[in-house]
């Protein structure tokens, strides 16, 4: 069986400074894969090269078994990837019902896009603030407003940078069952995430990313068990 | 389709508006009635220009791309339609021919000269000064052109003295062709007019015009969200550019002569100063106060042509620094707001409904 | 032989001078402030009057040159205050509201002034090389031209304002933070914008007709060099009109003024399509 998402030996620098080298992802249907690793270890700089914002220096990117590596992120995102970037990105001056209608009306045909609209609105916990421009909300509404516009594209793989950052632990245990439940309805999810909580109570595989290199892969189990990877993060090393 | 005429890319949506913009319509439908043809053919002479507003106002408002190029296209449509129409001659055939062939000339201009702007990633003030460039440009070698060897077939470019001559629009029509002059160009121009700003306001309303305004808000959320980002931006501009082509075809038929003084400054400052002193981003507005502008102008004009363009480079500044959303939109959101607030509890979840 | 290798050079070095001098106090105000200053051929305009006004007044060429430039220079700094500082960050804004100072300012030259002021010789006689005629005038722009690089490159790199405005422009708020007055240093570089545009109509007074709408005959080429350059006059402006200049000179010669201008347009879009910064972006990032 092939990945989703086949990630193999991209390299990217800039100037001189190589911020990702020969890193190697993949990631299978139905899986949460959460990508971890410190700051600075090259990890929004591997999304930005999934989505297409970066051309890469090196190596390939498989999607759905097409190579994607030359193409524009428009073309990865009709392919069925969607993603939720790590500031929130809404159109601030726009209603936040415009703004899922504008993500939704891809793949909606135009006389369900209300009810879809609402029950977007619904889920998101946004039906009493649909009027407002996206701009007053708060900044978890808003945080949950792009994961809404992200999975209003009906994507096959969801790329979340950060979906937590700012949020408190309330709305963070609530992001982490909207992901459970959109993957149980068959999206497969690849995470950026910092908070080791949030990382333990959804993934199922997890890549740790150092000093812009794949460090190591397995299960949220066996990496908490590995030594190793408390050591780049602790900065000391294990010993014994 | 008809649900697409309102919706949030336009101010204007209830009972009230509706009926006053028909009131407006009839009023202009019986004028020619009560007005001598002199002032009919000068009334249509002030819808010639809103087409190109109107342009304006797509790409502008709607997309945010500031072009500085409507009378380039304008002066493409105009000169394109004055040699067609020599070449041709008159008769509803040829000029109709010339209308279609001088507007695609512009719309194809638009095309090359978007291309490379918007795959060459300019924006911002540089597409404006790009666009401005090419624009004096051709003014500038269209004064140049006064020798006869500038001449295609019969038709004399004429330098800075312009074309003339040219056989204004005709149409057939019962009983015969009719030529598109005072009050039957009149009747033409209101509705096509018409036509544009209802068909533009559905095209505002519909899954592009939504793209259209991501777009301009966040290009990059836009591309992220699955849109051929500069595609769409073509497409707007061809649009926007193709109706300044429209102006400059009715422009040369209404007055059979055009010079490069209509497409070099200050000319080229004028659809900027309408579109940003209306509100660039509606369609109604734009309408609305280029109308108003114009009539303004011309007024001043026939005192003192320099104070008029001082005034409208004044409006333009006072705009930009104390109203920037433009003053006709600023007027329309006052009289909208006691309305709503009464209204608020029934019509709130309606008003931003896409 | 001679006559001709040197007339290629005459016409070059006249090209890039027109280049440099019309586009440097642009490209200073974009570079510094992200504002395209549409009133810039206006400035220009201003430099040519001031010059000829207090040339017919009297005073020897050189002190009425310097008059234009501080006149341009001052009424600059003015507007900067007036008009532009309640428009920083918005930057379409300050385009905008530039472009309708330009117009108040041409039409109402027309108002008051009327439509020609009596102008001046071109002093300086001509030269001959090789059996071909030139004008000392147009070499003595072409130094003109390279001294306001190197004056440029003084400013940024030798003064304190310099070391400022580079803070300024790397990053406002940081410099801000550090005790740099952003608005008077943005004042400054409006009023050396301006003033470099009053330098240029005064240097350029001698040897044209005055128009109140003279600027306009500046403003193309000055636009196509901070497109094609990019956001830094060194780095940008200066190739940028060297390499339009070659294009510019070549189609002259070859096939007329006309196609000598629509040929520059295409190099530009041609040239933008390939660097998309500019001249300036992209020798920063082969630097890097």
């Amino acid at each position: 069986m092939t990945a989703l998402l086949q990630v193999g030996r991209v390299s990217k620098t800039f100037g001189g400074f190589s911020a990702v080298s020969d890193v190697d992802l993949s990631v299978e249907e139905g899986e949460i894969h959460c990508l971890i690793g410190p700051n600075g270890a090259g990890k929004s700089t591997l999304f930005k090269l999934i989505v297409g914002t970066y051309a890469p220096t090196g190596g390939h990117i498989r999607f759905r078994g097409q190579d994607v590596t030359q193409a524009k992120p428009f073309a990865r995102v009709q392919l069925g990837m969607s993603i939720k970037r790590q500031a929130p990105s809404v159109f601030k001056a726009l209603p936040v019902r415009q703004n899922l209608h504008i993500a939704l009306q891809h793949h909606t045909a135009p006389d369900r896009l209300e009810r879809e609209e609402e029950r977007l609105l619904e889920l998101l916990a946004l039906s009493a603030d649909a009027a407002k421009l996206a701009g007053q909300l708060s900044h978890g509404q808003q945080q949950w407003l792009e994961i809404g516009m992200a999975i209003a594209l009906k994507p096959t793989l969801l790329l979340l940078d950060e979906p937590t950052a700012g949020l408190s632990s309330e709305e963070t245990r609530h992001t982490g069952e909207l992901i459970k439940r959109l993957n149980a309805g068959g999206m497969t999810v690849l995470a950026v995430e910092h908070d080791m909580a949030f990382v333990r109570q959804i993934a199922t595989a997890v890549t740790v990313m150092h000093l812009g290199r794949t460090f190591a892969r397995g299960s949220v189990e066996e990496i908490v068990a590995d030594p190793s990877v408390a050591e780049i993060y602790l900065g000391v090393p294990h010993a014994g | 389709m008809l649900n697409l005429l309102n919706g949030p890319q336009t101010m204007g949506r209830g009972r009230v508006f509706w009926i006053c913009a028909a009131l407006v319509l009839a009023a202009a439908l019986v004028y020619p009635a009560f007005a001598d043809p002199y002032d009919v053919g000068n009334f249509g002479y002030f819808l010639i220009w809103i087409f190109m507003a109107l342009g304006l106002c797509v790409m502008w408002g709607l997309c945010g791309m500031l072009s500085f190029g409507q009378t380039f296209f304008f002066g493409i449509g105009g000169y394109a339609y004055g040699v067609l129409a020599i070449i041709l001659g008159n008769g509803p055939a040829a000029t109709i021919v010339g209308l279609f062939g001088a507007v695609a000339l512009a719309g194809l201009a638009a095309a090359v000269l978007g291309y490379f702007m918007i795959y060459g990633r300019i924006s911002g003030v540089f597409f404006g000064i790009v666009t401005l460039s090419f624009t004096l440009a051709l003014a500038f070698f269209l004064g140049q052109t006064a020798g006869p060897e500038w001449a295609i077939g019969r038709a004399r470019l004429n330098g800075f003295n312009g074309m003339q001559g040219m056989s204004p629009l005709s149409v057939p029509w019962f009983g015969g062709p009719v030529v598109l002059e005072e009050t039957a160009l009149y009747y033409v121009l209101v509705a096509g007019l018409t036509a544009t700003y209802l068909l533009l306001r559905v095209l505002a309303n519909s899954r592009f015009g939504n793209v259209l305004v991501a777009v301009r808000e966040d290009p990059e959320r836009a591309e992220l969200l699955g849109y051929d980002v500069r595609r769409y931006q073509l497409i707007a501009f061809v649009l926007g550019s193709a109706l300044a082509g429209v102006s400059g075809v009715l422009y040369t038929s209404w007055g059979q002569f055009i010079t490069p003084s209509s497409i070099g400054l200050p000319a080229a400052a004028m659809p900027i100063i309408w579109v940003a002193f209306s509100g660039r981003t509606d369609l109604t507005a734009t309408l609305v106060g280029t109308f108003l502008l114009l009539v303004g102008f011309q007024t001043l004009t026939i005192y003192s042509q320099e104070t008029a363009l001082v005034v409208m480079g004044a409006l333009l500044a006072a705009t930009i620094l104390f109203v920037p959303r433009g003053f006709v939109v600023g007027i329309g959101e006052l009289l909208a707001r006691p309305r709503r607030k009464r209204l608020a509890p029934a019509l709130s979840p309606d008003d931003a409904r896409p | 032989m001679m006559g001709n290798l040197f007339s290629y050079f005459y016409q070059f070095a006249d090209v890039f001078s027109f280049l440099v001098l019309s586009a440097a106090g642009l490209a200073i105000i974009f570079g510094m402030m992200g504002v395209i200053n549409m009133a810039h051929g206006e400035f220009i305009m201003c430099g040519v009057y001031v010059t000829a006004a207090t040339f017919h007044a009297g005073l020897p060429l050189p002190l009425a040159q310097a008059c234009g430039t501080l006149v341009a220079a001052l009424i600059g700094m003015v507007l900067e205050v007036v008009l532009i500082r309640p428009l920083y960050n918005r930057p379409l804004d300050s385009l905008l509201v530039t472009w309708g100072l330009s117009l108040v300012a041409t039409q109402g030259t027309l108002v008051l002034v009327g439509s020609t002021f009596p102008g001046i010789g071109t002093p300086g006689g001509g030269f001959e090389v090789g059996g071909y005629g030139f004008s000392v005038y147009r070499m003595v722009l072409f130094a003109a031209s390279l001294l306001v690089l190197a004056f440029v490159y003084l400013l940024f790199m030798r003064t304190r304002f310099g070391v400022h405005a580079r803070a300024v422009m790397q990053n406002a708020g940081m410099a801000q933070a550090l005790g740099v007055r952003r608005s008077q240093v943005y004042a400054l570089s409006f009023g050396i914008g301006a003033g470099l545009a009053g330098l240029c109509g005064a240097l350029y007074a001698p040897t044209m007709s005055l128009i109140p709408t003279m600027g306009a005959s500046f403003i193309v080429e000055a636009f196509v060099t901070v497109v094609v350059g990019g956001s830094s006059v060194l780095l940008g402006t200066a190739p940028a009109a060297a390499a339009l200049a070659i294009v510019r000179t070549g189609l002259n010669a070859w096939y007329g003024q006309i196609i000598g201008q629509i040929g520059l347009l295409i190099a530009v879009i041609l040239i933008i399509r390939v660097l998309p910064d500019g001249f300036s972006g992209w020798l920063a990032k082969r630097e890097s």
